[in-house]
């Protein structure tokens, strides 16, 4: 059963929520955009410290315009997206610009684990499992 | 603090501002509803900082993105 996720057809970015269960299994939510630019999703420090992931947020001095600048990996053991729960997800920890006001960037590594159908006319997304297939 | 307010609410009252939102109600997309203002500050690392509070946070920026989206934005970082 296709899960639909509605967004704001309005805004620049297709702004969605992003749940990560913190390590005493609280779930937290962060504003994210998806962004089909990001090969892979990722995380702010601070959300990550925040959520229990991080022990401390590494000084980071951005290169000239850059917004973003990654320095780590860390695997989540879970977090949701659209309704899907997705286990011991690698994301790239990154210092973000606050002015972005988000906390993480979904990826193409969300895409390649289900299938998503943007429907802009009507501001959602469905997405479903993909099939098992057997190699 | 610990009124609940709906999400048009806290744009008004804490503009351009990080919050930390508690006992929150989202709809079926995970967008915000309502929920009560735990923490608030124009200054992200404010809301951010620790301890955690032992309950589910949701986080919200009340002003504009400057996202700038695109190859721009990740082109050249790739240093890990």
């Amino acid at each position: 059963m296709p899960n639909i996720t509605t967004f704001s057809t309005g805004a620049p970015y297709i702004y969605l929520s992003i749940f990560v269960a913190a390590d005493n299994n609280t779930l937290h939510e962060f504003d994210a955009i998806f962004d089909t630019g990001a090969p892979r999703t990722e995380f702010s420090d601070t959300a990550l410290q925040y959520a229990g992931f991080l022990s401390a947020t590494k000084p980071v001095i951005l290169k000239n315009g850059l917004q973003t600048q990654k320095y780590g990996k860390i695997i989540l053991p879970q977090i949701q997206v659209c309704g899907h729960s997705i286990g011991n997800l690698e994301v790239f920890v990154s210092h973000f610009e606050k002015s972005w006001g988000i906390d993480a960037l979904i990826g193409l590594d969300f895409l390649r684990q289900f299938k998503v159908e943007i429907d802009y006319s009507k501001g959602c997304i469905t997405s479903d499992t993909l099939p098992f297939v057997t190699k | 603090m610990d009124k609940k307010l709906t999400w048009n609410e806290m744009k008004s009252m804490f503009p351009n501002e990080w919050l930390l939102i508690t006992d929150f109600v989202l709809d079926q997309s995970g967008h915000l509803i309502s929920g009560v203002v735990a923490r608030h500050s124009v200054d992200k690392d404010e809301v951010y900082r620790l301890p955690a509070l032992d309950k589910p946070s949701a986080f919200k920026y009340t002003g504009e993105s400057t996202f700038p989206g695109g190859w721009r934005a990740h082109a050249e970082h790739h240093h890990v």
